[in-house]
């Protein structure tokens, strides 16, 4: 039976490394994915994906197991995005105001893209941030509303409503094709 | 939690394009991690091998220093019935350790006015209760233990600074009785800022609500006190910065 991931970052904040190897290894991939999907960026991605993990190995010893690892994983991972948006002087829109100038896509890369997968790509990057978060975190971190309430620092009504709007847009995305 | 999860979505979305993260990065994440778990702890675990030794001299230590700080306060102990007097401090300085002594307990919620001297000492402490028990009964246990020779010592201290607070009290109504003393001021403005952060300690150094301050305040008002009247004022804000003063009680405090 496999160690839960709580257990195993216990183990590394007690000077397991093999621990951090083993949990790195579960989540690494999710991890790596939800963050590109969110900077749109392979360069910038990778350097938040580092850096995240940085964070990870620098609040070991403060590390309890409150919530699952992965709330904590993704919770990290979302305020530095967060930090690394406000650097860039871009912020967060809002739910309210979700069509976000510039951020629909190309109506001709619109038309270029046939293939359905081409086309959800692009409905995804053409999400609000907030929303492509909610999206992500639900389908890479596979967290539950309260759990995405709980790293995005909102309530989970709101939280709910992020991924329900994310979810109709992908779909009408897909059915337009 | 059906309308949040579409599983046709999911799967397109399973479908892009396989990301995952270049090896040099996996190394990097990892080797960082390795050095940071290779970095010493603070020592929260029991030394082994050659270390132990600190432990048994660390012992060894605390007990020489036990040893050493209960003789030196079996050397120092004053007279059982000897002159208080003498050891005391002399009365200004145990005035003021009398305020302060005063200020670090917790206010006394209804305690008595100023002018009353009882109302000077503090809610009675069991500390206090017992150092009593020892002066009103002249008859020791007899000190042949060490633990009850100490526990002597210990009352008598405790009895001989009640005796001192007593004479502070005395001091103090003094000093209070001469306004015009410039000495009786300076410790009133030295007992002063030590009095706000406990939120309720008068000029005089008797804990008090906002209420009974207020009134005393606007009693010097009224008796033309305007320098004290303002002075007091200024305390009771420093002490209650939020209290919201009623219309008829800020004329009647500020003279306005």
């Amino acid at each position: 039976m496999e160690a839960p991931d709580e257990q195993l970052m216990l183990a590394y904040r007690d000077g397991n490394a093999a621990a951090f190897e083993t949990l790195y290894a579960r989540h690494r991939t999710r991890l790596y994915r939800f963050v590109l999907r969110s900077v749109k960026s392979r360069s910038i991605g990778e350097e938040l994906f580092q850096e995240i993990w940085m964070r990870v190995i620098q609040a070991r010893e403060r590390y309890t197991p409150q919530a699952r690892f992965t709330t904590w994983l993704y919770t990290i991972a979302h305020n530095h995005l967060v930090d690394h948006w406000r650097k860039r002087g871009l912020t967060l829109v809002s739910l309210e105001d979700d069509e976000t100038p510039g951020a629909s896509p190309d109506p001709a890369d619109h038309a270029e893209a046939r293939e359905s997968l081409a086309r959800f790509a692009a409905a995804l990057e053409a999400l609000p941030p907030l929303q492509r978060e909610a999206f992500l975190l639900h389908e890479e971190g596979g967290l539950s509303i309260a759990e995405i309430a709980a790293a995005t620092k909102t309530n989970e009504e709101a939280a709910k409503s992020r991924l329900r709007y994310a979810i109709a847009k992908l779909k009408a995305a897909m059915n337009d094709g | 939690m059906a309308e949040e999860h579409d599983p046709k979505l999911s799967e397109h979305y399973r479908s892009l394009e396989p990301l995952e993260p270049p090896p040099e990065l996996d190394r990097t994440i990892l080797a960082a991690a390795r050095d940071a778990s290779d970095k010493p702890h603070a020592p929260l675990v029991v030394p082994a091998g050659r270390h132990r030794w600190y432990y048994s001299l660390a012992a060894a230590a605390v007990l020489v220093f036990a040893v050493a700080l209960t003789l030196h306060i079996e050397r120092e102990r004053p007279d059982p019935e000897g002159n208080v007097a003498s050891t005391a401090p002399a009365p200004q300085l145990r005035l003021e350790r009398e305020l302060r002594g005063v200020i670090k307990r917790a206010p006394e919620p209804e305690s008595q006015p100023a002018a009353k001297p009882e109302a000077f000492a503090p809610e009675p402490q069991p500390q206090a209760q017992e150092a009593k028990k020892p002066s009103e009964a002249p008859a020791a246990p007899p000190p042949a233990p060490r633990r009850a020779a100490a526990d002597e010592v210990r009352a008598r201290q405790d009895a001989a600074l009640e005796r001192a607070k007593v004479e502070a009290e005395r001091a103090r109504m003094q000093l209070e009785r001469r306004t015009s003393n410039p000495d009786a001021n300076s410790i009133q403005q030295r007992a002063a800022p030590a009095a706000a952060p406990t939120g309720g300690l008068a000029i005089a150094g008797a804990p008090e609500n906002p209420e009974r301050w207020l009134e005393r305040i606007a009693e010097l008002r009224s008796r033309g006190k305007h320098a004290e009247a303002d002075k007091a004022l200024a305390e009771f804000r420093r002490a209650y910065p939020d209290y919201r003063l009623s219309e008829v009680m800020r004329e009647r405090v500020e003279g306005k």
